[in-house]
Protein backbone atom coordinates (compact mmCIF):
# COMPACT_ATOMS: atom_id res chain seq x y z
CA UNK A 1 0.00 0.00 0.00
CA UNK A 2 1.30 3.52 -1.07
CA UNK A 3 1.84 6.77 1.45
CA UNK A 4 -1.25 8.49 -0.86
CA UNK A 5 -3.43 5.23 -0.20
CA UNK A 6 -3.19 4.93 3.55
CA UNK A 7 -3.64 8.60 4.04
CA UNK A 8 -6.88 8.54 1.49
CA UNK A 9 -7.58 5.53 3.59
CA UNK A 10 -7.75 7.67 6.35
CA UNK A 11 -9.23 10.51 5.67
CA UNK A 12 -11.87 8.47 4.93
CA UNK A 13 -11.96 6.90 8.50
CA UNK A 14 -11.38 10.52 9.81
CA UNK A 15 -14.86 11.53 7.38
CA UNK A 16 -17.08 8.86 7.80
CA UNK A 17 -16.35 9.20 11.86
CA UNK A 18 -17.55 12.73 11.70
CA UNK A 19 -20.42 12.05 9.37
CA UNK A 20 -21.54 9.48 11.79
CA UNK A 21 -20.93 11.24 15.02
CA UNK A 22 -22.44 14.38 13.95
CA UNK A 23 -25.60 12.31 12.21
CA UNK A 24 -25.93 10.57 16.08
CA UNK A 25 -25.73 13.99 17.68
CA UNK A 26 -28.32 14.87 15.39
CA UNK A 27 -30.57 11.86 16.17
CA UNK A 28 -30.42 13.19 19.88
CA UNK A 29 -31.43 16.27 19.31
CA UNK A 30 -35.59 16.58 19.52
CA UNK A 31 -37.20 16.31 15.75
CA UNK A 32 -38.84 20.18 15.07
CA UNK A 33 -41.94 18.33 15.39
CA UNK A 34 -41.57 16.58 18.36
CA UNK A 35 -40.19 19.68 20.30
CA UNK A 36 -43.50 21.40 19.18
CA UNK A 37 -45.39 18.60 20.55
CA UNK A 38 -45.59 16.71 23.44
CA UNK A 39 -43.19 14.31 22.00
CA UNK A 40 -45.39 11.42 24.43
CA UNK A 41 -47.71 9.14 22.91
CA UNK A 42 -49.13 6.32 25.22
CA UNK A 43 -49.67 2.72 23.95
CA UNK A 44 -53.46 2.80 23.13
CA UNK A 45 -52.81 6.15 20.87
CA UNK A 46 -50.49 4.91 18.71
CA UNK A 47 -53.17 1.58 17.83
CA UNK A 48 -55.50 1.60 14.40
CA UNK A 49 -58.07 3.61 14.93
CA UNK A 50 -57.09 4.67 18.23
CA UNK A 51 -57.81 8.10 18.34
CA UNK A 52 -61.73 7.33 17.29
CA UNK A 53 -62.07 7.53 21.26
CA UNK A 54 -61.39 11.03 20.96
CA UNK A 55 -63.29 12.33 18.25
CA UNK A 56 -65.79 14.73 18.46
CA UNK A 57 -68.52 13.36 16.53
CA UNK A 58 -71.33 11.36 17.91
CA UNK A 59 -71.60 9.32 14.29
CA UNK A 60 -69.32 6.80 16.46
CA UNK A 61 -71.10 6.79 19.34
CA UNK A 62 -69.04 9.68 20.88
CA UNK A 63 -68.05 8.47 24.96
CA UNK A 64 -70.63 8.79 28.19
CA UNK A 65 -73.32 7.45 26.47
CA UNK A 66 -73.06 10.06 23.94
CA UNK A 67 -73.44 13.15 26.47
CA UNK A 68 -70.21 14.72 25.34
CA UNK A 69 -69.55 17.57 22.57
CA UNK A 70 -70.04 16.58 18.98
CA UNK A 71 -73.51 16.44 17.92
CA UNK A 72 -75.55 19.04 15.89
CA UNK A 73 -74.19 20.03 12.58
CA UNK A 74 -70.92 19.09 10.80
CA UNK A 75 -69.91 21.94 8.11
CA UNK A 76 -68.60 20.09 5.34
CA UNK A 77 -66.03 22.53 4.72
CA UNK A 78 -64.71 21.27 8.08
CA UNK A 79 -63.26 18.32 6.08
CA UNK A 80 -61.47 20.74 3.22
CA UNK A 81 -57.92 21.14 3.10
CA UNK A 82 -59.32 24.61 2.05
CA UNK A 83 -61.70 25.89 4.41
CA UNK A 84 -62.48 28.78 2.88
CA UNK A 85 -62.35 28.41 -0.77
CA UNK A 86 -65.06 29.78 -2.45
CA UNK A 87 -65.36 32.89 0.12
CA UNK A 88 -65.68 36.06 -1.34
CA UNK A 89 -63.15 39.02 -1.06
CA UNK A 90 -61.69 35.99 1.71
CA UNK A 91 -58.13 37.64 2.24
CA UNK A 92 -59.93 41.18 2.95
CA UNK A 93 -61.92 39.87 5.50
CA UNK A 94 -61.11 39.79 9.26
CA UNK A 95 -61.85 35.82 11.17
CA UNK A 96 -64.48 37.88 13.16
CA UNK A 97 -66.42 39.22 10.45
CA UNK A 98 -68.33 35.66 9.13
CA UNK A 99 -66.80 33.68 12.97
CA UNK A 100 -69.21 36.08 14.89
CA UNK A 101 -69.74 33.71 17.65
CA UNK A 102 -66.29 32.45 17.57
CA UNK A 103 -64.59 35.23 18.39
CA UNK A 104 -64.76 35.00 21.89
CA UNK A 105 -63.47 32.39 24.33
CA UNK A 106 -61.46 31.99 27.41
CA UNK A 107 -58.25 31.60 25.21
CA UNK A 108 -59.19 34.58 23.37
CA UNK A 109 -60.72 36.94 25.95
CA UNK A 110 -58.49 35.95 28.41
CA UNK A 111 -55.48 34.35 26.94
CA UNK A 112 -55.08 36.89 24.27
CA UNK A 113 -54.88 34.07 21.52
CA UNK A 114 -55.57 34.91 18.13
CA UNK A 115 -57.45 32.62 15.61
CA UNK A 116 -54.15 31.67 13.70
CA UNK A 117 -52.30 30.79 16.37
CA UNK A 118 -54.24 27.42 16.13
CA UNK A 119 -56.31 27.72 13.03
CA UNK A 120 -52.47 27.71 11.24
CA UNK A 121 -51.51 28.03 7.49
CA UNK A 122 -52.80 29.18 4.66
CA UNK A 123 -54.82 28.46 3.14
CA UNK A 124 -56.70 27.38 6.55
CA UNK A 125 -57.71 23.67 6.67
CA UNK A 126 -60.89 22.10 8.11
CA UNK A 127 -60.73 20.99 11.55
CA UNK A 128 -61.68 17.68 9.97
CA UNK A 129 -59.21 17.73 7.18
CA UNK A 130 -57.38 14.53 7.06
CA UNK A 131 -53.70 16.36 7.48
CA UNK A 132 -55.13 19.78 9.08
CA UNK A 133 -53.11 19.99 12.28
CA UNK A 134 -56.22 20.59 14.07
CA UNK A 135 -57.72 17.02 13.30
CA UNK A 136 -58.38 15.12 16.35
CA UNK A 137 -55.81 12.41 15.63
CA UNK A 138 -52.99 15.03 16.01
CA UNK A 139 -54.24 17.95 17.82
CA UNK A 140 -53.10 17.38 20.80
CA UNK A 141 -50.03 17.61 19.99
CA UNK A 142 -49.15 20.27 16.93
CA UNK A 143 -51.67 22.39 18.34
CA UNK A 144 -52.60 22.23 22.37
CA UNK A 145 -48.92 21.39 22.93
CA UNK A 146 -47.58 24.47 21.97
CA UNK A 147 -48.96 26.04 25.11
CA UNK A 148 -50.18 23.09 27.31
CA UNK A 149 -47.32 21.10 28.02
CA UNK A 150 -47.81 17.12 27.68
CA UNK A 151 -51.54 17.82 26.29
CA UNK A 152 -52.68 14.51 25.83
CA UNK A 153 -55.46 13.66 23.24
CA UNK A 154 -58.54 13.51 25.91
CA UNK A 155 -57.01 17.30 27.01
CA UNK A 156 -57.18 18.42 23.13
CA UNK A 157 -61.20 17.40 23.16
CA UNK A 158 -62.05 20.05 25.43
CA UNK A 159 -64.04 22.60 23.77
CA UNK A 160 -63.06 25.74 22.85
CA UNK A 161 -65.71 27.51 21.13
CA UNK A 162 -67.99 26.18 23.95
CA UNK A 163 -71.57 26.79 22.84
CA UNK A 164 -73.66 28.88 25.16
CA UNK A 165 -74.83 26.26 27.64
CA UNK A 166 -78.40 26.86 27.88
CA UNK A 167 -78.79 27.56 23.90
CA UNK A 168 -81.47 25.17 22.58
CA UNK A 169 -78.90 23.66 20.30
CA UNK A 170 -77.01 23.06 22.75
CA UNK A 171 -79.25 20.41 23.95
CA UNK A 172 -78.10 18.51 20.93
CA UNK A 173 -74.30 19.57 20.53
CA UNK A 174 -73.35 18.88 24.35
CA UNK A 175 -76.17 17.34 25.78
CA UNK A 176 -74.03 16.95 29.26
CA UNK A 177 -73.28 20.74 29.21
CA UNK A 178 -76.66 21.97 28.62
CA UNK A 179 -77.90 19.48 31.70
CA UNK A 180 -74.99 19.95 34.23
CA UNK A 181 -75.40 23.65 33.83
CA UNK A 182 -79.32 23.43 33.86
CA UNK A 183 -79.26 21.98 37.04
CA UNK A 184 -76.91 24.37 38.67
CA UNK A 185 -79.44 27.41 37.51
CA UNK A 186 -82.06 25.79 39.37
CA UNK A 187 -80.28 25.31 42.18
CA UNK A 188 -79.19 28.81 42.15
CA UNK A 189 -82.22 30.70 41.05
CA UNK A 190 -83.95 28.07 43.50
CA UNK A 191 -82.20 29.87 46.67
CA UNK A 192 -82.78 33.24 45.67
CA UNK A 193 -85.94 32.66 44.74
CA UNK A 194 -86.45 31.77 48.21
CA UNK A 195 -84.40 33.84 50.18
CA UNK A 196 -85.02 37.24 48.50
CA UNK A 197 -88.47 37.88 48.86
CA UNK A 198 -88.49 35.89 52.37
CA UNK A 199 -85.72 37.90 53.93
CA UNK A 200 -87.44 41.68 52.56
CA UNK A 201 -90.41 40.15 53.98
CA UNK A 202 -89.12 39.30 57.29
CA UNK A 203 -86.84 42.44 57.49
CA UNK A 204 -90.20 44.42 57.31
CA UNK A 205 -91.96 42.37 59.54
CA UNK A 206 -89.33 43.17 62.54
CA UNK A 207 -89.03 46.65 61.32
CA UNK A 208 -92.88 47.17 61.67
CA UNK A 209 -92.25 45.03 65.20
CA UNK A 210 -89.56 47.94 65.95
CA UNK A 211 -92.00 50.56 65.97
CA UNK A 212 -95.17 48.45 67.49
CA UNK A 213 -92.64 47.87 70.34
CA UNK A 214 -91.55 51.26 71.24
CA UNK A 215 -95.10 52.64 70.49
CA UNK A 216 -96.36 50.08 73.26
CA UNK A 217 -93.73 51.40 75.38
CA UNK A 218 -94.08 55.33 75.13
CA UNK A 219 -97.79 54.74 75.81
CA UNK B 1 -74.16 45.09 85.43
CA UNK B 2 -77.02 42.21 84.08
CA UNK B 3 -76.98 43.22 80.76
CA UNK B 4 -73.35 42.77 80.29
CA UNK B 5 -73.97 39.21 80.87
CA UNK B 6 -73.21 36.55 77.78
CA UNK B 7 -74.32 32.87 77.16
CA UNK B 8 -71.40 30.76 75.59
CA UNK B 9 -72.72 29.68 72.39
CA UNK B 10 -69.52 28.60 70.37
CA UNK B 11 -66.35 26.93 71.05
CA UNK B 12 -63.13 28.78 70.38
CA UNK B 13 -62.44 25.64 67.87
CA UNK B 14 -65.68 26.76 65.93
CA UNK B 15 -64.93 30.18 65.78
CA UNK B 16 -61.61 29.95 64.36
CA UNK B 17 -63.28 27.17 61.67
CA UNK B 18 -65.18 30.69 60.92
CA UNK B 19 -62.46 32.60 60.69
CA UNK B 20 -60.70 30.45 58.78
CA UNK B 21 -63.51 30.03 56.23
CA UNK B 22 -63.79 33.87 55.84
CA UNK B 23 -60.27 34.38 55.39
CA UNK B 24 -59.92 31.53 52.24
CA UNK B 25 -63.68 32.36 51.28
CA UNK B 26 -62.68 36.58 50.73
CA UNK B 27 -59.33 35.68 49.04
CA UNK B 28 -61.06 33.25 46.86
CA UNK B 29 -63.43 35.54 45.87
CA UNK B 30 -60.96 38.15 45.08
CA UNK B 31 -58.96 36.36 42.79
CA UNK B 32 -61.51 34.29 41.39
CA UNK B 33 -64.05 37.42 40.75
CA UNK B 34 -60.39 38.93 38.97
CA UNK B 35 -59.92 35.83 36.91
CA UNK B 36 -63.64 35.79 35.86
CA UNK B 37 -63.71 39.53 35.22
CA UNK B 38 -60.27 39.84 33.94
CA UNK B 39 -61.19 41.35 30.41
CA UNK B 40 -62.44 44.56 32.36
CA UNK B 41 -60.06 47.47 33.88
CA UNK B 42 -61.67 46.59 37.15
CA UNK B 43 -60.70 42.74 36.85
CA UNK B 44 -57.57 43.71 36.13
CA UNK B 45 -56.98 45.77 38.84
CA UNK B 46 -58.59 42.96 40.94
CA UNK B 47 -55.97 40.82 39.60
CA UNK B 48 -52.99 43.54 40.33
CA UNK B 49 -52.26 42.83 43.59
CA UNK B 50 -51.52 38.98 43.05
CA UNK B 51 -49.22 40.31 39.56
CA UNK B 52 -51.70 39.36 37.25
CA UNK B 53 -53.80 37.17 36.50
CA UNK B 54 -51.03 34.49 36.36
CA UNK B 55 -50.82 35.10 39.92
CA UNK B 56 -54.38 35.25 40.90
CA UNK B 57 -54.75 32.15 39.71
CA UNK B 58 -52.28 30.46 41.04
CA UNK B 59 -52.86 32.36 45.01
CA UNK B 60 -56.93 31.36 44.14
CA UNK B 61 -55.38 27.76 43.35
CA UNK B 62 -53.26 27.09 46.73
CA UNK B 63 -55.87 29.00 48.74
CA UNK B 64 -58.40 26.50 47.20
CA UNK B 65 -56.10 23.57 48.54
CA UNK B 66 -55.72 25.15 51.86
CA UNK B 67 -59.75 25.67 52.27
CA UNK B 68 -60.21 21.79 51.16
CA UNK B 69 -57.72 20.78 53.71
CA UNK B 70 -59.66 22.36 56.33
CA UNK B 71 -62.30 21.03 55.42
CA UNK B 72 -61.05 17.67 55.79
CA UNK B 73 -60.31 18.63 58.94
CA UNK B 74 -63.63 19.88 59.37
CA UNK B 75 -64.98 16.24 58.60
CA UNK B 76 -63.10 14.83 60.83
CA UNK B 77 -64.20 17.20 63.82
CA UNK B 78 -67.64 16.51 62.73
CA UNK B 79 -66.98 12.98 63.19
CA UNK B 80 -65.62 13.20 66.67
CA UNK B 81 -67.87 15.59 67.66
CA UNK B 82 -70.74 13.36 67.38
CA UNK B 83 -71.99 11.75 70.42
CA UNK B 84 -71.94 8.10 69.59
CA UNK B 85 -72.60 6.78 72.57
CA UNK B 86 -76.58 7.71 71.82
CA UNK B 87 -75.77 7.28 68.10
CA UNK B 88 -77.94 7.35 65.97
CA UNK B 89 -80.84 9.11 68.24
CA UNK B 90 -77.71 11.58 69.06
CA UNK B 91 -77.82 13.51 65.54
CA UNK B 92 -81.63 14.34 66.32
CA UNK B 93 -81.08 15.90 69.65
CA UNK B 94 -81.86 20.02 70.09
CA UNK B 95 -78.03 20.71 70.31
CA UNK B 96 -77.71 18.88 66.23
CA UNK B 97 -77.16 20.33 63.32
CA UNK B 98 -79.04 17.97 61.28
CA UNK B 99 -82.17 19.00 59.94
CA UNK B 100 -85.15 17.76 61.82
CA UNK B 101 -89.39 17.62 61.11
CA UNK B 102 -89.28 20.59 64.09
CA UNK B 103 -87.09 22.88 61.51
CA UNK B 104 -90.04 22.60 58.68
CA UNK B 105 -92.39 23.61 61.28
CA UNK B 106 -90.26 26.43 62.78
CA UNK B 107 -90.13 27.39 59.05
CA UNK B 108 -94.03 27.50 58.68
CA UNK B 109 -94.60 29.29 62.12
CA UNK B 110 -91.59 31.86 60.80
CA UNK B 111 -93.59 32.66 57.93
CA UNK B 112 -96.87 32.96 59.67
CA UNK B 113 -95.20 35.31 61.86
CA UNK B 114 -93.76 37.41 59.05
CA UNK B 115 -96.47 37.30 57.56
CA UNK B 116 -98.69 38.38 60.33
CA UNK B 117 -101.19 35.36 60.67
CA UNK B 118 -99.16 33.35 63.50
CA UNK B 119 -96.90 34.02 66.72
CA UNK B 120 -93.40 33.24 66.08
CA UNK B 121 -91.69 29.62 66.38
CA UNK B 122 -89.65 28.85 69.74
CA UNK B 123 -86.19 28.27 68.21
CA UNK B 124 -84.14 25.94 69.96
CA UNK B 125 -80.13 26.36 69.93
CA UNK B 126 -80.09 26.19 65.88
CA UNK B 127 -82.79 28.22 64.19
CA UNK B 128 -83.32 26.65 60.02
CA UNK B 129 -81.73 29.12 58.46
CA UNK B 130 -78.87 29.05 60.49
CA UNK B 131 -78.23 24.84 59.82
CA UNK B 132 -79.19 25.79 55.99
CA UNK B 133 -76.13 28.30 56.47
CA UNK B 134 -73.89 25.32 58.01
CA UNK B 135 -74.81 22.84 55.68
CA UNK B 136 -74.56 25.15 52.59
CA UNK B 137 -70.81 25.14 52.87
CA UNK B 138 -71.04 21.63 52.90
CA UNK B 139 -72.54 21.11 49.79
CA UNK B 140 -70.74 24.12 47.81
CA UNK B 141 -67.55 23.33 49.17
CA UNK B 142 -68.50 19.90 47.73
CA UNK B 143 -69.51 20.92 44.24
CA UNK B 144 -66.58 23.39 44.02
CA UNK B 145 -63.81 21.28 45.86
CA UNK B 146 -64.58 18.46 43.10
CA UNK B 147 -64.75 20.52 39.99
CA UNK B 148 -61.65 22.79 41.46
CA UNK B 149 -59.93 19.74 41.80
CA UNK B 150 -60.45 18.34 38.31
CA UNK B 151 -59.37 21.89 37.07
CA UNK B 152 -56.28 22.39 38.58
CA UNK B 153 -54.18 20.74 36.38
CA UNK B 154 -55.95 20.16 33.15
CA UNK B 155 -53.32 18.47 31.45
CA UNK B 156 -53.26 15.89 34.46
CA UNK B 157 -56.43 15.15 34.79
CA UNK B 158 -57.30 15.01 31.22
CA UNK B 159 -55.17 11.25 31.45
CA UNK B 160 -58.27 10.39 33.54
CA UNK B 161 -61.50 11.75 31.95
CA UNK B 162 -62.49 13.28 28.84
CA UNK B 163 -61.16 16.66 28.03
CA UNK B 164 -64.72 18.26 27.95
CA UNK B 165 -65.52 17.49 31.08
CA UNK B 166 -63.23 20.25 32.03
CA UNK B 167 -66.25 22.51 29.85
CA UNK B 168 -68.78 21.19 32.62
CA UNK B 169 -66.49 21.86 35.83
CA UNK B 170 -66.00 25.08 34.62
CA UNK B 171 -69.07 25.89 34.44
CA UNK B 172 -70.20 24.22 37.38
CA UNK B 173 -67.25 25.85 39.24
CA UNK B 174 -68.63 29.41 38.24
CA UNK B 175 -72.14 29.51 39.09
CA UNK B 176 -71.69 27.55 42.06
CA UNK B 177 -69.19 29.72 43.35
CA UNK B 178 -71.27 32.93 41.87
CA UNK B 179 -74.23 31.42 43.91
CA UNK B 180 -72.17 31.11 47.65
CA UNK B 181 -70.44 34.75 47.31
CA UNK B 182 -73.57 36.16 46.25
CA UNK B 183 -75.58 34.12 48.69
CA UNK B 184 -73.21 35.40 51.37
CA UNK B 185 -72.75 38.79 50.70
CA UNK B 186 -76.19 39.67 50.69
CA UNK B 187 -78.49 36.76 52.14
CA UNK B 188 -75.96 35.68 55.07
CA UNK B 189 -75.00 39.71 56.36
CA UNK B 190 -78.79 40.35 56.21
CA UNK B 191 -79.84 37.95 58.53
CA UNK B 192 -76.65 38.05 60.48
CA UNK B 193 -75.82 41.65 60.66
CA UNK B 194 -78.64 44.44 58.93
CA UNK B 195 -82.35 43.10 59.73
CA UNK B 196 -83.29 45.32 62.44
CA UNK B 197 -82.81 43.59 65.59
CA UNK B 198 -78.89 43.03 64.94
CA UNK B 199 -78.21 46.08 62.89
CA UNK B 200 -75.69 47.22 62.32
CA UNK B 201 -73.03 44.13 63.60
CA UNK B 202 -73.03 41.11 65.35
CA UNK B 203 -70.16 39.99 66.52
CA UNK B 204 -71.15 36.65 67.85
CA UNK B 205 -69.02 34.58 65.50
CA UNK B 206 -65.97 36.91 67.11
CA UNK B 207 -66.98 36.76 70.71
CA UNK B 208 -68.45 33.22 71.11
CA UNK B 209 -71.16 34.84 72.51
CA UNK B 210 -74.44 36.65 72.57
CA UNK B 211 -76.40 38.69 75.46
CA UNK B 212 -78.55 36.66 77.02
CA UNK B 213 -81.79 39.10 76.09
CA UNK B 214 -81.17 38.64 72.53
CA UNK B 215 -81.02 34.96 73.27
CA UNK B 216 -84.35 35.04 74.84
CA UNK B 217 -86.00 36.49 71.57
CA UNK B 218 -84.06 34.62 69.05
CA UNK B 219 -83.29 31.07 70.50
CA UNK B 220 -86.08 31.10 73.60
CA UNK B 221 -86.56 27.44 73.74
CA UNK B 222 -82.53 26.98 74.02
CA UNK B 223 -82.30 29.41 76.99
CA UNK B 224 -85.51 27.83 78.75
CA UNK B 225 -83.96 24.54 78.24
CA UNK B 226 -80.44 25.45 79.50
CA UNK B 227 -82.41 26.70 82.72
CA UNK B 228 -84.50 23.80 83.27
CA UNK B 229 -81.46 21.41 83.29
CA UNK B 230 -79.96 24.33 85.47
CA UNK B 231 -76.85 24.38 83.56
CA UNK B 232 -76.85 28.47 82.96
CA UNK B 233 -74.34 29.22 85.91
CA UNK B 234 -71.80 27.19 83.29
CA UNK B 235 -72.78 29.03 80.36
CA UNK B 236 -73.23 32.51 81.22
CA UNK B 237 -69.75 34.91 80.32
CA UNK B 238 -69.04 38.05 80.21
CA UNK B 239 -68.67 40.04 77.11
CA UNK B 240 -66.05 41.34 75.27
CA UNK B 241 -64.13 44.45 76.65
CA UNK B 242 -64.75 47.76 74.52
CA UNK B 243 -61.44 47.46 72.79
CA UNK B 244 -62.00 43.49 71.63
CA UNK B 245 -65.47 44.78 70.47
CA UNK B 246 -63.99 47.66 68.36
CA UNK B 247 -61.61 45.54 66.79
CA UNK B 248 -64.46 42.89 66.21
CA UNK B 249 -66.58 45.46 64.66
CA UNK B 250 -63.54 46.87 62.70
CA UNK B 251 -62.59 43.31 61.01
CA UNK B 252 -65.97 42.44 60.43
CA UNK B 253 -66.88 45.50 58.65
CA UNK B 254 -63.86 45.19 56.47
CA UNK B 255 -64.86 41.88 55.41
CA UNK B 256 -68.70 43.12 54.84
CA UNK B 257 -67.73 46.00 53.04
CA UNK B 258 -65.11 43.54 50.90
CA UNK B 259 -67.96 41.73 49.87
CA UNK B 260 -70.27 44.60 49.13
CA UNK B 261 -67.58 46.13 46.95
CA UNK B 262 -67.37 42.63 45.27
CA UNK B 263 -70.51 42.43 44.69
CA UNK B 264 -71.85 46.10 43.44
CA UNK B 265 -68.50 46.09 40.74
CA UNK B 266 -69.25 42.83 39.98
CA UNK B 267 -73.33 43.79 38.87
CA UNK B 268 -71.70 47.03 37.26
CA UNK B 269 -69.46 45.40 35.27
CA UNK B 270 -71.49 41.84 34.39
CA UNK B 271 -72.79 43.53 30.74
CA UNK B 272 -68.38 43.89 29.83
CA UNK B 273 -68.51 40.08 30.37
CA UNK B 274 -67.72 37.65 26.85
CA UNK B 275 -69.18 34.77 28.79
CA UNK B 276 -72.28 34.12 27.49
CA UNK B 277 -75.42 31.49 29.35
Amino acid sequence: MKIPDLIQVCLLCLMSIIVLASQQAVAAAPHPYEAAGTGYFRDGDTLPGAYLQYRQSSEYGGSLWGLGPGGGNVKRSSFWADAHSGVDSYMLRSCASCHEDQRYSLHSSRGNVTCVQCHRGQPISGINHYYSGMNPIRRHAYVCAKCHEAASASFATYVIHEPPPLASSTVEEFPLFYYAVLFMMILAVGVFALFIPYVTLWGLRELIGLFTERRNTDV
Amino acid sequence: MSSKINVRRFSLTQMMFHFFLIITFMLLSVTGIAWMYIETSWGKALATPFGGYVGALEVHRITGLILLAGFGIHILYTIWKVDWKHFPRSLFSRDSLVFQWRDVKDFILHLGWILGLSKGPQFDRWSWWEKFDYWAVWWGLIIVGVTGLMLYDPVFSSDYMPGWLLNIALWVHRIEAVLAMAHIFTIHFFIEHWRPRCFPFSATMFEGSKSIEHLREEHPAWVARIEAEGRMDEMLCPSAPVPLRILYFGVGYALIGLGVFLLVFALLNVGLLTLKL
